[in-house]
């Protein structure tokens, strides 16, 4: 039971990474670093060192990333065909419910 | 704070290790870490060890897979054994020997606890004395692995000094458990795992050093297969006499226990039972992930 709720917690955080990492790597490919810094400028959150590669590994594993060859130990990497079709799926998804949320919101009149 | 990443780093998993190891190592350079960057990377590996990324599958050569299995299940093995002194420290005094020939399910568990400890360090002794013999063949013409080699001797060594010179000072005061018995004790439990763990750390490095013939690794991953297995019935065994000794002996189980008495018979065998099924369960997963590996293997030849 703690074994199932543990994952779900990881994996319901990993998924949030994960597009994080995947819209960085839609303007080209980057390394760690660069990863790290872009996606705090796009969304305010700094990943630690765990959590990126941890999405980054799981992100290859289902082939939406790829690594380039290594640059000194620093290794780029890539979207993929696949992970541009993710990311565009997910971003379009998100699209709909951020359009929805703002017009219930707006409709609902919920005094503030 | 850096040691401490760097550190933390090791706690991923081998094959996370050797693909991503480089790469986060040069995220620290990069970012100085800070105790945030050293909880992030533990949870990060917690992460990799419930849920190993699909991309990792090949990258641990065979004989290197054992390699990590075998220390991992040494390592586990240590734990156990430590909670193990804990239970028979407990059960070793008249009253439960008592308990245990009054209450044939308290006898039948302690007795079926104590077989299989002895048959899972026989285990131990079958698979790692091939290892030691190699270890200690090449450590003639090897620097570091001498030195590696002789670490574990000088704690066990130390550790045994240790034991015999509180057990010579126990035996003249037998009758009083005084504040300063219960220190002493205390001291010896925590030299007892700092043995264990330079023990454990530097036949793991040794292990990965030295080249082994491959029917050794064999061997000794199947001794650590049946420690694994002897854990986990032990564990259950364990489980099974706290639970009849709470029932048929309230009285003794309630009583006090430990150095000082801090805690009751239950509370103490309880938290060695948790020590326990955290070790049996980290044996079973690395012997998994060992089996994984040579599982393939088996069924082609």
């Amino acid at each position: 039971m703690w074994y199932y709720y543990v994952v779900r917690s990881i994996s319901e955080r990993s998924t949030d990474v994960g597009l994080l990492v995947l819209t960085s790597l839609a303007e080209g490919h980057k390394h760690g670093y660069a990863i790290t810094t872009d996606v705090e400028g796009l969304s305010g959150v700094r990943l630690g060192p765990g959590t990126l590669y941890g999405a980054l590994a799981r992100l290859e594993g289902n082939g939406l990333i790829e690594a380039l060859p290594a640059e000194d130990r620093r290794r780029p990497y890539r979207l993929t065909g696949a992970g541009s079709v993710a990311l565009e799926e997910q971003l379009r998804s998100l699209d709909r419910v951020t359009r929805s949320g703002l017009e219930r919101l707006r409709l609902a009149e919920i005094p503030r | 704070m850096r040691r401490l990443a760097l550190l933390a780093v090791l706690t991923y998993p081998l094959a996370f290790r050797w693909r991503y190891g480089d790469e986060m190592r040069a995220l620290l350079d990069d970012e100085p870490p800070r105790s945030r960057t050293v909880l992030d990377l533990l949870r990060g590996a917690l992460a990799a060890h419930l849920r190993p990324p699909a991309s990792l599958g090949g990258v641990v050569e065979l004989d290197d897979r054992l390699r990590a299995s075998m220390s991992g299940v040494l390592a586990c093995w240590v734990a156990f054994a430590a909670a193990g002194s804990g239970f028979a420290i407990t059960t070793e005094d008249a009253p439960f020997s008592k308990a245990g020939n009054g209450h044939p399910l308290l006898g039948s568990a302690h007795a079926a606890i104590q077989i299989l400890a002895i048959v899972a360090s026989l285990a131990l002794v079958a698979g790692a004395l091939p290892l030691v013999v190699v270890a200690l063949a090449r450590a003639r013409h090897e620097r570091r692995l001498r030195l590696l080699v002789s670490l574990p001797v000088a704690a066990v060594i130390t550790f045994a000094g240790l034991t015999t010179v509180i057990g010579l000072v126990a035996h003249g005061q037998r009758s009083q458990a005084t504040t300063g018995s219960g220190i002493a004790f205390i001291a010896w439990g925590l030299a007892g795992l700092v043995c264990g763990a330079v023990c454990v750390i530097a036949s793991r490095r040794v292990l990965f050093l030295m080249p082994v013939a491959r029917r050794r690794l064999f061997l000794a991953f199947g001794c650590g297969a049946i420690i694994t297995a002897a854990m986990v019935v032990i564990a259950l065994f364990t489980a099974l006499y706290a639970i009849a000794l709470s029932v048929d002996v309230p009285g003794l189980a309630a009583s006090g226990n430990g150095p000082l008495h801090p805690t009751s018979v239950t509370i103490s065998l309880v938290l060695q039972l948790v020590v326990m099924l955290v070790a049996a369960s980290l044996a079973v997963t690395t012997t998994r992930r060992g089996w994984r590996a040579v599982a393939p293997r088996t069924a082609r030849s």
